[in-house]
């Protein structure tokens, strides 16, 4: 088991390696000259070159390269061009509020993915009803649900704030819309083990020795279920901690995917790439945890790989 | 529903001109757009054009870039996953790497990434698409030619004396395409969204040219006074969306390997 967590590890590694080196690449080639995004007013040359030099704009591309990686792994994302802050500062704090959003947004789609793939396995009647739902918030994109949210809970019933931030309040209905587009993904994984372990022999064994019912939901049933949505949950917390963009940008979240979205715009590099390689650090990380935590629950899985 | 969609967007020109500006009749007296009328089905937008009209080319734009960035990402994919497990060793371990770098990269703000280094238009969001979307179908076509390979496939074709490209041809790619068919509807249906969202952050297709995700980011403004402006694009995009993952189900219940996936039901 150790072996196959190390496995893991080396090639998440490389994974992050290959995507700081991508995106070093592209934000080389990103049209537009950081010195004039660092100082707009600045018109003479001399201080534009500067500027480049203090930047190391002037060295070539290997050595540029090998500066960042350094600072990388110092735990340095370099210096905002338009905030003039260290990037890793301004990023902390953002990642704790997409941190909460992704933490509500995980809840809400396990509770409800797990409500809907119950009331299939329970009632059959309901089952095609509960399918039907699940097509339609697979199509829906996210964030035509969370302006049709907005419109509805904020403007129209009024019980939601309409403006941005991040406050308790606010945290509603971005969540909410997570919810709402993972939950399809849970029923199904519910609905499909549930039925699986139910129809299952050890099930059988379990009902005749004459355990409680409880006890078999717990002990088998539960554990079936289990062990995909923690990979499912892994999977979700990585990608909605490296931004769940259109819901920051919807919401006025005050997250890393507004903060991207917004670098964007001012030509401000060190932090698009800083969030890049951030996401891609949590989207690694959490599916590392997640293979972890599921060798711990599901045995079998310890072999794979 | 992708018939209609698809009628509709060959006929889209039939509709108008939807760059046209109405500023007389589109525009109320205050300025803000008109409702639904005769002349306008859906309303007029906030720069006073006919919306039904810009949500058909919107419709044509979104159908243009899911067929061909589906094709494009699904031909790279199982390329790349029919080579790395049929060589093995180092070829198969340097794609196969690759591909985790792929797949670790966070979709949208990679998405922004390149669309900072391409001019606005169909071109970058096909090519957005293509690079973002080819890791996740090399991955199972991978998988699928490991299990393959365990089953004997391969090994039965080298002691017949065929050569390698005669195995990947008859043997691998077959059952490679018909799962490959089976993912394209599913492929597609993301692709129509991440189109949309692409254009709703102004990193797809920007306006003036209409596109389903840039209407709505122009008409969220007004969410509050015409909302059919963000509605009526969306449920577009739903529509199409939907359609394709209803293929993708129809595809399904044809495949006993693939029913279990199905998600209305067994």
């Amino acid at each position: 088991m150790a072996r196959a967590v190390i496995r893991r590890l080396v090639f998440g590694l490389i994974a992050v390696i290959g995507v700081v080196t991508l995106a070093f690449v592209l934000e080389f080639v990103v049209p537009g000259d950081p010195a004039k995004a660092i100082a707009p007013r600045a018109q003479s040359p001399a201080v534009l070159a500067s500027i480049r030099a203090q930047l190391h704009l002037n060295q070539p591309v290997i050595v540029q390269f090998a500066d960042y990686f350094g600072n990388l792994l110092r735990g340095n994302l370099g210096t905002s061009y338009v905030q003039h802050q260290p990037v890793a500062s301004l990023i902390g704090p953002r990642l704790l509020t997409t941190g909460a959003l992704a933490l509500a947004g995980v809840v809400a789609e396990v509770i409800m993915g797990s409500a809907l793939g119950i009331l299939a396995t329970l009632y059959g009647r309901v089952r095609a009803l509960v399918g039907a739902i699940n097509l339609t918030l697979l199509a829906v994109p996210i964030f035509v649900l969370g302006l049709v949210l907005l419109l509805v809970f904020g403007f129209r019933l009024g019980i939601a704030p309409v403006t941005g931030g991040a406050g308790a309040a606010q945290l509603a209905l971005p969540a909410l819309t997570l919810g709402l587009i993972g939950a399809p993904w849970y029923a199904q994984i519910v609905a499909d083990q549930m039925q699986d372990s139910l129809a299952s022999s050890y099930v059988r064994t379990a009902v005749s020795k004459g355990l409680s019912d409880a006890y078999i939901l717990r002990r088998h049933v539960l554990r079936n279920v289990l062990s995909p949505a923690i990979t499912m949950i892994g999977l979700d917390l990585g990608a909605y901690l490296s931004g769940v963009v259109t819901v920051e940008v919807v919401f006025v979240w005050p997250g890393i995917g507004l903060l991207a979205v917004n670098a964007l715009h001012d030509l401000d590099r060190p932090i698009v790439m800083g969030t890049v390689i951030v996401g891609a650090v949590a989207v690694v990380f959490f599916n590392l945890v997640a293979d972890v935590a599921r060798m711990f629950v599901d045995p079998r899985t310890r072999e794979e790989l | 529903m992708l018939v209609v969609c698809a009628g509709l967007a060959v006929a889209a020109p039939l509709f108008g001109n939807p760059y046209h500006q109405d500023l007389v009749h589109g525009l109320g007296p205050t300025g803000l757009p008109v409702g639904p009328s005769a002349t306008y089905p859906l309303g007029a937008d906030l720069l006073g054009r006919d919306e039904l009209t810009r949500l058909v080319f919107g419709i044509r734009v979104s159908l243009t870039v899911a067929i061909v960035s589906n094709a494009t990402s699904i031909v790279i994919g199982a390329a790349v996953g029919l080579l790395a497990g049929y060589f093995r060793g180092p070829v198969e371990q340097f794609l196969m790497r690759f591909t985790d770098v792929g797949l670790a990269l966070p979709y949208t703000l990679a998405g922004l990434v390149i669309a900072a280094v391409m001019s606005a238009g169909m071109t970058r969001v096909i090519v957005i698409i293509t690079v973002l979307f080819w890791s996740y179908p090399a991955r199972l076509v991978y998988g699928e030619v490991l299990r393959l390979r365990a089953r004997g496939f391969v090994e039965a074709g080298e002691a017949m004396g065929a050569g390698g490209l005669m195995i990947v041809r008859r043997h691998l790619a077959p059952h490679v395409a018909s799962m490959m068919i089976a993912y394209s509807p599913l492929n597609a249906a993301s692709a129509v969204a991440f189109e949309a969202t692409l254009s709703y952050l102004s990193a797809g297709i920007n306006p003036p040219t209409a596109s389903l995700g840039n209407m709505i980011s122009d008409g969220q403004v007004a969410i509050s006074y015409a909302p059919l402006l963000v509605i009526a694009p969306g449920l577009a995009i739903m529509a199409l969306t939907l359609a394709f993952l209803l293929i993708g189900e129809g595809l399904k219940a044809y495949n006993p390997d693939l029913r279990r996936l199905s998600w209305l039901g067994r």
